[in-house]
């Protein structure tokens, strides 16, 4: 059997190459450039980022390659707004009727939206496999999206029926049809996993969190009354997030690790290993520093402030007619507020991207080996290339991260 | 000169050792790629024809225009980068033009989004009307009674919704539907005008799509003369008249629309696209007061009131508190001293008409609310400057 054959082959590293740092100042540049084109640049930001993390990806002593351009990213989102335009008209109609129909409406358009996103994901992963070069040799996605957004609706149908205790044969069955259209070249990929892979992970985080909360409505539900409450009630609620906190980080570690390790591409496997705790730091490292940037973005602020209403500050007798006339003249306070949400917002991104993005993608490179490597060397390019052409609607959407 | 790099020839996924060098001189020149072992010659690649792609730091990937699609040639390292630059002038000029493209549809990109804006913020007051024209008076009627029921509900959940005077065919209530039909005599208007005096404590006054206006106890209150009365209400009415509402409902939705493209955010919900939308809406509501505006002084010409108290209303209901003032700017009022100036400037009485309110019928109007001693009364009476 091939497997076995397999653990014969030569085993090659994957390595992750790139600097935070480096990543930092590409985001902070882009999200700068965003402002005087009024957020067209956001484009350029995605292709950058992507640049970023495929070429730093080195399989086996060569780098990925992400050949899209912004270009294609614009084009997409232009068609994607087409296809938006009379989703928005129906919701304008539906904010003109009666409060029953509104609700019918909006739960109807949600529901419609939510369909619509499981072939948004599905194309969008198309988009990045198709431009994705690797010994020059390109990925690619077959199979249907219109056929996997439906299976991944009817499974999340299921999800709410079951309280989503049939997660685990959701994720085995999506999983499956992902990697089972994916090709390298002329050669396939493979899923080998089923419920089984995740079920055990899943179904401990499920019910520790379960019973924390049970545990929890016990607790309160027990006080007679609250304000001579012992520490059980102080304790309970934050107790039971760090809990849902510490399940998750786990959960998503032996996703990671489990999942990716059932990844076949003809006889060359691959194995990834993610810790909770690695993961844990990477959130830790992110907290910290998005509170560091918060406090100097605060003083920043502060002093911005300070510097154009001390004059008013400063003479208390005009105080209150000083302050009204500042902000009357208008541009100058609305333009503080914009500025002052915007870099907020840019913060947030900016900080979720460098730790968390980083970070995620970092752990799972860094610990994946690939089995016999050299079993590749054979794969051939596919004929000629779609992968040039812009692939229409939901190219823009950008569901998936990266 | 030899320089050593990795091949990948775009049909197998293989790498190659290769050492390679420049044949030739000009544009007949080409780039021979021989393996590092054998030194067998691999490929030969037009000099002309290669160009830069995308790679980490301190390595060169270089592609070719009339390879496959995937063949690279890959220089490690920045003293063998430099000297494949150096030896394939080609990269450089490849780089220039691909970045001038960029830089030209970014541009392009940017300036066809500022026209748009553009052209929005200045061509949709023009269009919405148009736009209105086009609605059913029937639909805009169902959409005021919906609305009329959300501020019922609205009022009832937090001070309570009560009708001052709920008698149709008392003086008061007589004196202001005679006012209103007068008022919209001749104008066209699909609508029957419905003016309600509800008692609650926001100083305010506004029309709804479909004719329904109300006029609030706490402004009422602040209302001293006859002419400010008539004032308010023939402004109201002219909302009315312009189907204000139903255009602004559409221009609302029309600049969520455009927000949403600039955020790329489709659903309009964020808080950024809420402060945008609100300054650009604000101008075309500024516009619309405008237009208000000067179907009061319509009406006022008709039927001899000085429709300047409407400002003099409005500046002792802003006096009240600053804040207003301050942020006047995304207020949905224009500045009153410019509103004054206007409104004065429309003024003209004719004495030989009949006035719009009697004596007996104003000051039923203006007791309507009082009967019943509501937390309404209670709040205003520390508002000292009224009825000195």
């Amino acid at each position: 059997m091939s497997m076995a054959e397999g653990q014969q082959g030569r085993l090659a590293p994957v390595q992750f190459t790139g600097a935070r740092s480096e990543l930092f100042g590409l985001l902070f540049r882009g999200y700068l450039l965003m402002v005087p084109t009024l957020g067209i640049y956001r484009f350029w930001v995605t292709t950058w980022k992507r640049r970023f993390y495929w070429q730093n990806t080195v399989i086996d002593g060569d780098p990925l390659e992400y050949t899209g351009h912004a270009m294609q990213l614009l084009i997409g989102f232009l068609f994607a707004l087409a296809f938006f335009l009379p989703i928005y008209i129906v919701f304008f109609y539906l904010s003109t009727q009666s409060p029953e129909i509104t609700l019918v409406g909006y739960a109807a358009v949600g529901i419609t939206l939510w369909f619509l996103s499981g072939y948004a994901i599905y194309r969008a992963r198309d988009f990045r496999l198709s431009r994705t070069l690797w010994r020059g040799i390109r990925f690619d996605q077959r199979g249907n999206a219109w056929g996997y957004a439906l299976r991944r609706f009817g499974w999340s149908i299921l999800m709410v029926l079951t309280l989503g205790l049939i997660y685990p044969f959701m994720a085995g069955n999506l999983w499956r049809y992902r990697y089972s259209h994916t090709w390298y070249g002329d050669r396939q990929f493979g899923w080998t996993g089923s419920w089984k892979t995740i079920a055990g992970p899943y179904y401990r985080a499920y019910f520790v969190v379960v019973a924390a909360l049970i545990a929890t409505g016990a607790i309160i539900g027990n006080v007679q009354a609250p304000l001579s409450a012992g520490p059980g009630v102080f304790f309970a609620i934050p107790g039971t997030l760090v809990v849902g906190g510490l399940a998750w980080f786990y959960l998503r570690s032996r996703e990671a690790t489990r999942m990716f390790s059932q990844v076949r591409v003809g006889d060359t496997t691959i194995a990834v290993k993610v810790r909770a705790r690695s993961l844990f730091g990477q959130f830790l490292l992110y907290g910290l520093s998005l509170t560091g940037a918060l406090v100097v973005f605060g003083m920043f602020i502060g002093i911005v402030v300070a510097s154009l209403f001390g004059q008013a500050m400063l003479n208390p007798g005009a105080e209150g007619a000083e302050l009204a006339r500042i902000l009357q003249s208008g541009w100058g306070a609305i333009a503080l507020l914009v500025a002052g949400y915007l870099g907020l917002i840019a913060t947030f991104a900016l900080f979720g991207e460098v730790f968390l993005g980083y970070g995620y993608w970092m752990l799972v490179a860094r610990s994946a080996v690939i089995s016999n490597a050299d079993s590749l060397k054979s794969v051939r390019a596919t004929g000629e290339d779609r992968a040039l052409v812009g692939e229409g609607l939901a190219d823009a959407l950008n569901v998936g991260a990266y | 000169m030899d320089l050593t790099a990795h091949y990948h020839d775009g049909h197998v996924a293989a790498v190659h050792d290769v050492i390679c060098w420049l044949d030739g001189e000009g544009s007949s020149s080409a780039l021979v790629i021989t393996d590092s072992q054998s030194r067998a010659e691999l490929e030969r690649w037009n000099a002309d024809d290669v160009f830069p792609l995308y790679g980490r730091k301190g390595e060169l990937r270089i592609g070719s225009a009339s390879k496959p699609y995937g063949a690279r040639l890959v220089f490690s390292g920045y003293p063998d980068a430099t000297r494949a630059r150096a030896m394939l002038p080609a990269l450089a000029v490849k780089h220039r033009q691909e970045r001038g493209k960029q830089l030209r549809t970014m541009g392009i990109a940017t300036a066809a989004l500022v026209s748009v804006i553009v052209a929005y913020v200045f061509g949709v007051p023009l269009l919405a009307s148009r736009i209105v024209g086009l609605v059913p008076p029937e639909l805009e009627k169902q959409l005021g009674e919906t609305v009329v029921a959300q501020i019922e509900g609205a009022l009832k959940a937090d001070a309570g919704f009560e009708v001052c005077d709920p008698e149709p065919d008392s003086l008061a209530n007589r004196a202001i539907a005679r006012f209103a039909a007068r008022a919209v005599e001749g104008t066209g208007t699909p609508f029957t005008p419905d003016i309600q005096v509800i008692r609650t404590t926001i100083p305010n006054a506004f029309a709804l799509p479909g004719g329904h206006s109300f006029y609030f106890s706490a402004l009422l209150d602040q209302t001293e003369t006859a002419d400010e009365f008539a004032g308010v209400m023939a402004h109201e009415l002219g909302h009315v008249v312009h189907r204000h509402g139903m255009e602004q409902l559409i221009s609302t939705s029309a600049t969520g629309l455009l927000i949403g493209f600039i955020l790329g955010d489709m659903t309009g919900l964020s808080v950024a696209g809420g402060v945008g939308a609100a300054l650009i809406d604000s101008r075309f509501s500024r516009e619309a007061e405008r237009q208000a505006d000067r179907f009061a002084a319509d009406v006022a010409r008709r039927m001899a009131f000085q429709p300047a108290g409407l400002a003099n209303l409005l500046e002792r209901v802003a006096s009240d508190d600053q804040m207003t003032q301050a942020l006047a700017l995304l207020s949905t009022h224009p500045l009153t001293a410019e509103r004054r100036q206007a409104l004065e400037a429309l003024t003209v009485i004719d004495t030989s008409l009949q006035p719009a309110f009697t004596a007996q019928e104003w000051q039923a109007i203006k007791t309507m609310c009082e009967p019943a001693p509501g937390p309404a009364s209670d709040s205003d009476r520390h508002k000292t400057d009224k009825n000195g």
